[in-house]
């Protein structure tokens, strides 16, 4: 009688197998090498002596520094978040709510399109837009609109910039899910009861959309605490982040043990944030987790 | 406090050129139970959607008490809604999702307290205040829909299928508490539903749809027992229905409608027209007897099936002329019923055939 169950799990945990495999090949296995790496006066497999030490994180906590890059790059993460989910939130509302068929294509054609470029071309597209010489300082000058070229690159602004262009479609793809499952009726539902409709916005469809709000924002932190190449172009090496000095520990230091020890701390960063959210979210849906 | 509605010439035609409500004319009293009823996509919600805002006229104008809100937003239009899938705020309690109406209102803490209290006491909802949607069963959720949408003494509540979801039982006991709290609160309602038995039971009068227009509007007792098209007629309960050529007889002007038998038609029909008309026989305006004892008889025939309805039984019966009909006799006892194989004759009041539009 219960043999059929049985042996529907072992058809199951057979097809599960390889990815699992692969999930733990690919997922945990390097990231238990950078914890263990962390810990390691040196590499292990060049280096004779090697021995457990907890310098890396030491040093990362002594040096105000580090402090200040880890601070930059959070930063840097957070005005991105915030950007692309000011875009990003219209523009799903529009693509979840549009009636015709060809207009809700378009929509998605104009926000897919740009992720069928590179990041590095798309980042050369914004310095040739953003630089002295650029686009929009050339046309403000010849407008008379300013005087001095704009900074608009090799700072924190350039980069967030070229960040939101490239992470808007992931907020607004997670965001038109969400926003497309809330029953339109419910809005009415409000209007009806005599809600503006700004009044409806922030009582029903808001709250409603709050988990697609976090979700995207999530994944856009994430995407942009960890970006690379943007900040290295668009900062032009005048902006240190995580994933910069990383990179420099581990090509011009051969600091691979440092390397990993701020790669952890970029993975924490992370964590507390995955934490944090599936706790806001758990207290904003819980509500509703018995329909 | 309630209000009249007036729907004048109203259509809709939605993008893509469906004329979903095609020149629909009523004019709904101030405190009646005004039921829209007809088959799935005649037009019912499109034309509740007008009057409640979520859809704007083609054509046409719809007026509240003589006043013309037809460009007027949802909001401001002070009518409470009760919608089929009750539209209830997932994230709200129901203490919430019932004083949502008065909280846009801008009525101080204290009175909406009062009123959610007394609201959903009213529907015996009280001591589920703190309850979400999701915690409900579909009646329950269906009280508060009701709580929420009368609870800001609407000028008009309209409710689109609003017992569809529920099981017979629990529909029959919310027909009777809507109603009984409809005239209590002297409530101006416009009732979708294609439930006809429904329509007949609860509403004051009743507007038969179909295809987007209006083809009857009228009482219950008006639109069952004097149909005045062939597709109320069809619609509303079981019926027979007569099809022929106006023709003279010794005592009238009658009906042939084939095979040698000829109807006579009411006295009301004048006797000059001539030409094709359909007329409508409801099955228990027709009495049974043996064939033999009433040689005068409207017809004759032969019992094919019965159906035992309890209180009644249903025949149908093949007339000797070809027709198939469906006769009705209340359950007087064992010794009066027919069974399949009998012949009997049949008889009916001429002023009952209703004469139909097609
Ligand atoms: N938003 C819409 N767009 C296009 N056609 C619609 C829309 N809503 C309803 N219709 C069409 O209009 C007709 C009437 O629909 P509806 O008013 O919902 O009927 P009912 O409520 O009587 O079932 C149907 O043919 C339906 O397919
Ligand atoms: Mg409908």
């Amino acid at each position: 009688m219960s043999l059929a169950p049985a042996i529907r799990m072992n058809g199951l945990a057979f097809f599960i197998l390889p990815s699992a495999l692969l999930f733990a090949l690919f997922f945990f296995l390097p990231i238990g090498l950078m914890a263990v790496m962390s810990l390691l006066t040196g590499n292990p497999v060049v280096a004779p002596n090697v021995a457990f030490t907890t310098r890396h994180y030491a040093r990362i906590a002594d040096d105000p520094y580090y402090f200040e890059v880890i601070w930059t790059t959070i930063r840097i993460g957070l005005w991105t978040t915030l950007a692309a989910l000011a875009i990003g939130y219209p523009l799903a509302h529009w693509m979840a709510r549009i009636k015709s068929r060809a207009g809700h294509a378009l929509l998605l054609m104009a926000v897919l399109a740009p992720m069928l470029t590179g990041i590095v071309v798309r980042t050369f597209a914004w310095m040739a837009l953003l630089s002295d010489k650029g686009v929009i300082n050339q046309t403000l000058q010849s407008l008379g609109l300013v005087s001095q070229p704009l900074k608009l690159m090799y700072n924190e602004t350039g980069i967030v910039i070229g960040l939101v262009h490239i992470y808007v479609p992931f907020m607004v793809l997670t965001l038109t899910g969400v926003i497309g499952r809330i029953d339109e009726r419910l809005e009415q539902a409000a209007e009806n009861l005599g809600a503006s409709p700004l009044r409806t916005f922030l009582e029903v469809t808001l709250p409603l959309s709050l988990p697609g709000i976090l979700a995207g924002s999530l994944l856009v932190f994430a995407l942009a605490i960890s970006a690379y190449v943007t900040p290295i172009l668009l900062g032009g090496f005048q902006i240190m982040t995580l994933p910069i000095l990383i990179y420099q520990q581990i090509s011009a230091n051969f600091n691979i043990g440092f390397a990993a020890a701020l790669g952890m701390v970029l993975l924490l960063v992370s964590f507390v944030l995955v934490v944090a959210y599936n706790h806001v979210l758990g207290r904003v849906s819980g509500q509703r987790d018995l329909q | 406090m309630s209000a009249s509605i007036e729907i004048a010439g109203v259509s809709k035609i939605y993008d893509g050129g469906v004329r979903a409500v095609d020149a629909v004319a009523m004019d709904i009293r101030q405190g009646e139970f005004f039921s829209l009823l007809g088959p799935s996509g005649c037009g019912k919600t499109t034309t509740l959607r007008m009057i409640a805002g979520f859809e704007a006229p083609s054509a046409g104008a719809i007026r509240v008490d003589g006043t013309d809100i037809t460009h007027l937003p949802a909001h401001k239009r002070d009518m409470g809604m009760v919608f089929q899938n009750y539209a209830l705020f997932p994230h709200r309690s129901v203490q919430e999702n019932v004083a949502f109406g008065l909280r846009m209102r801008r009525i101080d803490k204290a009175t909406i307290a009062a009123k959610v209290k007394a609201a959903l006491a009213m529907v015996e909802l009280t001591g589920m205040e703190d309850r979400r949607p999701g915690q409900l069963s579909g009646g329950q959720q269906q009280r508060v829909a009701l709580a929420r949408a009368i609870v800001i003494e609407p000028r008009v509540l309209l409710c689109d299928e609003p017992l569809g979801a529920l099981d017979k039982k629990l529909r029959q006991q919310m027909q009777f508490e809507l109603k009984q709290l409809q005239k209590a609160l002297g409530l101006t309602l416009v009732f979708v539903t294609h439930d006809q038995e429904e329509a007949l039971a609860m509403s004051d009068r009743i507007a038969v749809m179909n295809g987007g227009r209006v083809e009857q509007i009228g009482t219950p007792v008006e639109i069952y027992d004097r149909p005045t098209t062939r597709f109320v007629a069809d619609f509303i309960g079981d019926t027979n229905i007569f099809r022929g050529e106006r023709a003279a007889t010794t005592s009238g002007s009658g009906l042939a409608v084939g095979n040698g038998l000829v109807l006579t038609l009411p006295a009301s029909v004048s006797a000059e027209a001539t030409g094709v008309l359909s007329v409508a026989l409801r099955p228990e305006k027709i009495r049974l007897t043996a064939a033999g004892q009433s040689p005068s008889a409207c017809a004759h025939g032969q019992v094919e099936s019965t159906n035992f309805l309890g209180g009644a039984v249903l025949y149908r019966i093949a007339l000797t002329s070809g027709h198939r009909i469906l006769a009705q006799q209340p359950n007087a006892g064992t010794s009066s019923l027919f069974a399949p194989g009998n012949l009997v004759a049949l008889d009916w009041d001429p002023s009952d055939l209703v004469v139909l539009r097609d």
